[in-house]
């Protein structure tokens, strides 16, 4: 390949020469190193073999991107604290160089989502852009100070945090407990289908989002797509949600209880369930946590032998039994033997449903009891995810280590996490 | 028509494939829907960070649009799952039509995001990919240049257009469609109506839907000094005529009235004129489609659509036509597709006029004499198969083949349709002998039209002619 006169960076409009004739387009990023991917005067890309290519030349620049509408804050509405985290939510695809770039610019966050600035005056804050599979507990700490600097700053109205799907159900969790009990809503929320199509859930989530931030719900609650439609969205508690599809907008459900609420893009709230209302306080942020904590799952025939690796790396383990929380309690592989040699040890086991829906019952069958016996606490009908944050959360407390603080801890309806009155209608919804 | 125009055209065709990014069936429904789903969609910003002109112009209907759906439809047209790998039969029938119109064929392409937001597309946007392009069809004027040929989903089925609530099917959403535009090589409407017949040719000879609805033609059509106008939704390529040259008048008009003139979209009427329907949509709002990886044409992949080429009508035409079948056998073949199954029918008896009669005539003629509605569901290929098996193996004669048909529609099953029983040479001697007494004086046809009808399917004329050929003596 020759050596073009200028380095052609995408964006540059450039000529191409091949093996049999040239080729004008936009140069774009590719994420195939042999590929060289341009852009043709009719909108479609074409992408070229590097090898093929003999001579690239640059015959104009990339333009940068004028923003035409500039958004102000008026100092007359609510102000709303919009904490970015990353995510599906804030990614814009920049299509002028074909690569996905993170919003944090609130001009280009007014561009996409208008609606939310004509409620409220809203400040951008950007503790990091991370995709949420990529977070651990040290990131929720840092969401936790952030949002609780918010809460205590009194011109701000309520908070908003925008993160990615996959692992936004751990921090809320993270959030309901770290927070403690609020004097003003704290929204998270998410979109399933990116920003740039029309059909993006993400209007409805934030602008529902945004009234719930205005309302009096002092909770840490998920907010978005009730179902697929683009009518209303779910306010649901921060500890019983869980993401339960790839790829639905409607993908956060409430399990084992019902909605806080539900939020229309108008405004309109319909209550549903009983919540913490909006206070004076000051809140206390509380974000110790201990990561010698592990999820593990119980699987047939699985040996008990795996105990001994916890032992050893962790202090607690929050393990999904089966049914009303059962594990092997007979033949080769039983637990009941190793269970109780690593709990004597030190290692804290707690005991949530695989089932996700419904609660755990020790007493209707031998294997619950004897598992009891041996020193495993059962979380009633709390969600896997809500255990281990909640255990990694209790465990950082001093003031809660030892095997009866811990259990007393863990057995507390700190965060609206455990439900004693299962209804009828708390199921797949 | 004096003035000179500049037009092409683009014209649309359904793939007969699954859909083109899920594994729904290409299936139109009329029943009921089993589920509605509502939905709102928002002008969005293109590459260059402005909103397309036509996407803005649509999307400020702020409309309210709802999807019916069915269990032949999937979370993907839904826009709930995100698109599956591109259909392969879809590509190989693409490419194919490329080979078929001399196209060069692109060798690494990106699927696209094409911004629409009428709500015919519950993502937003339709799905298109290039394909090939520069390729030519051959007509009496000289060379037609193909511009592009593209690979796109069709979008989702309008039911009503009732003010602010749009709604659309989602059984039409996503099937394979292929879109080929011409170069404005176009000299005249004549003209447009031939090349808009000579790639119909070429799209019928491959694998593609056929009937109403499944091929759609936009013309674009310019006069010198006026911008490009873009004319859709003809379904009958005869009004293709009249539509430009009721175009062309109103371009001359508006070229003396010297207002501003702009590029845009409208929509033909049954009675020759259009109707505006939107600004005519840029590049803009064309991005690429980040689910999926880019789209690689191999030469094997080229190589295999050369080898599975499908031959052209007209070559057909002019293949059964050497074999010695009538024109009207020959139509009747190609209106059937029944070429395939043609060819492998004259491996078992090659002789192509016999077997076009018990393929095509005799069916019909059965068919419309004991009133089916579908002859083709009861004599199915597999029994015309077995009836052929059946002359062959000398198990029954070709005069039988009419009654072993009849009796299979009467409700026989082929083993006891093919158990004829037969006459002795004997007793037909008996007949005629009889017959040639009581009736003298007729004809060799006419004894042997009265013995058939006397013994139906009974007796061979073989058998019959050589009786009467020793009594008649």
């Amino acid at each position: 390949m020759k050596k073009p006169f200028k380095k052609p960076e995408p964006g540059d409009k450039v000529e191409i020469t091949l093996e049999n004739g040239k080729e004008i387009g936009v140069l774009l990023e590719s994420h195939d190193r042999g590929v060289l991917l341009l852009k043709l005067g009719s909108g479609y890309n074409l992408g070229f073999k590097k090898e093929d290519v003999s001579e690239i030349v640059v015959l104009e620049k990339g333009g940068v991107v004028k923003v035409d509408e500039e958004f102000k804050i008026s100092g007359k509405k609510p102000v709303i604290d919009f904490i970015l985290t990353g995510g599906t939510i804030s990614s814009k695809l920049d299509a002028s160089t074909g690569g996905v770039k993170d919003l944090t610019d609130a001009n280009e966050l007014f561009k996409l989502y208008p609606e939310i600035f004509e409620l409220c005056d809203v400040r951008i804050k950007t503790p990091f852009m991370k995709a949420s599979e990529n977070m651990d507990s040290k990131d929720w700490a840092r969401i936790a100070k952030l949002v609780g600097k918010s809460l205590n700053d009194s011109s701000v109205k309520g908070v908003i945090v925008s993160h990615g799907t996959d692992f936004l159900h751990y921090t809320s969790s993270a959030l309901s407990f770290m927070l403690g009990k609020l004097n003003k809503p704290v929204v998270l929320t998410y979109s399933q289908r990116s920003s740039d199509r029309g059909s993006s859930d993400s209007r409805l989530n934030l602008i529902c989002s945004a009234h719930v931030a205005l309302s009096d719900v002092a909770e840490v609650s998920l907010v978005g797509h009730a179902s697929s439609d683009d009518d209303y969205c779910y306010v649901l508690r921060g500890t019983k949600v869980r993401k339960m599809h790839t790829s639905r907008r409607d993908t956060f459900r409430p399990v084992n209880c019902k909605p806080l609420a539900k939020v229309w893009g108008d405004g309109k709230m319909e209550v549903v369930s009983e919540y913490n209302k909006r206070g004076k306080g000051k809140i206390e942020v509380d974000s110790l946590f201990d990561d010698r904590v592990a999820l593990m799952k119980f699987y047939p025939g699985q040996s008990p032998k795996i105990l001994d690796y916890y032992r050893k790396n962790y202090r607690g383990i929050v393990v999904e039994m089966s049914g009303l929380g059962h594990v092997i309690t007979e033949g080769k592989n039983n637990w009941l033997p190793k269970l109780k040699e690593v709990i004597g040890k030190g290692l804290f086991v707690y005991a949530v449903p695989q089932t996700l829906y419904g609660r755990l019952d020790p007493y209707v069958y031998s294997a619950g009891r004897k598992l009891q016996d041996v020193g495993v606490v059962f979380l009633n009908d709390i969600l896997p995810e809500t255990g281990l944050v909640k255990l990694g959360w209790v465990l950082g407390h001093k003031m809660w280590r030892g095997s009866v603080a811990t259990k007393r801890k863990m057995l507390e309806n700190v965060s609206g996490e455990f439900n004693d009155r299962l209804g009828f209608e708390d199921w797949v919804c | 028509m004096s003035v000179k125009i500049k037009s092409g055209l683009e014209i649309h065709q359904q793939l007969e494939t699954h859909k083109l990014f899920c594994n729904c069936p290409s299936v139109l429904r009329n029943d009921e829907p089993e589920f509605e789903v509502s939905r709102k969609l928002h002008a969005v910003a293109g590459e260059s960070g402005e909103i397309d002109v036509a996407a803005k112009h649509e999307a400020e209907l702020d409309k309210k649009f709802v999807y019916q759906g069915y269990g032949t439809t999937c979370l993907v047209e839904l826009d709930e799952e995100p698109p599956h790998l591109i259909n392969q039969e879809a590509l190989q029938t693409t490419l194919h039509i490329a080979l078929l119109l001399n196209c060069e064929i692109m060798s690494i392409a990106q699927i696209m995001r094409k911004t629409v937001v009428d709500g015919s597309n519950t993502s937003g946007f339709q799905r298109t990919v290039l394909i090939a392009r520069n390729g030519y069809v051959e007509t009496s004027l000289g060379k037609v240049g193909i511009n592009a040929l593209l690979l796109e989903e069709d979008s989702a089925r309008p039911v009503n257009d009732d003010g602010d609530l749009k709604i659309y099917k989602l059984d039409r959403l996503g099937v394979p469609l292929v879109e080929i535009a011409t170069e404005p090589d176009i000299k005249s409407a004549e003209h447009a109506k031939e090349t808009a017949l000579l790639i119909g040719d070429i799209l019928r000879s491959c694998k593609v839907k056929r009937g109403i609805g499944t091929i759609r033609q936009d013309v674009n059509i310019s006069i010198p000094g006026h911008p490009r106008i873009e004319i859709k939704g003809f379904q009958d390529p005869k009004m293709m005529i009249k539509t430009v040259e009721v175009e062309v008048e109103r371009q001359e008009k508006n070229l003396k009235s010297g207002k501003d003139l702009k590029s845009e979209v409208r929509g033909a009427l049954p009675d020759g004129s259009s109707k505006f329907q939107r600004p005519m949509p840029g590049a803009s709002r064309m991005y690429p489609e980040t689910d999926l990886p880019l789209l690689r044409i191999s030469r094997d992949i080229i190589n295999d659509a050369k080898r599975t080429l499908p031959k052209l009508r007209s070559e057909i035409n002019e293949e059964l036509r050497k074999t010695g079948l009538s024109e009207n056998m020959v139509k009747a073949i190609l209106k059937e597709n029944k070429v395939e199954e043609f060819k492998a029918l004259l491996v078992i008896i090659d002789e192509p006029v016999f077997v076009a009669q018990v393929m095509i005539e005799l069916p019909r003629e059965i068919g419309a004499h004991e009133s089916v509605e579908d002859i083709n569901k009861v004599l199915t290929m597999d029994i015309i198969e077995s009836v052929l098996q059946a002359v062959n193996g000398k198990k029954i004669s070709r005069s039988d083949v009419k009654h072993v048909m009849e009796e299979i529609v009467k409700g026989k099953s082929f083993d006891e349709a093919v158990k004829i029983e037969k006459v002795g040479v004997g007793e037909i001697e008996s007949y005629v002998a009889k017959l040639i007494k009581e009736k003298p004086g007729l004809s060799v046809g006419g004894y042997m039209g009265l013995v058939m009808k006397e013994f139906k399917g009974k007796v061979g004329g073989k058998d019959v002619g050589e009786v009467l050929g020793k009594l008649m003596k």
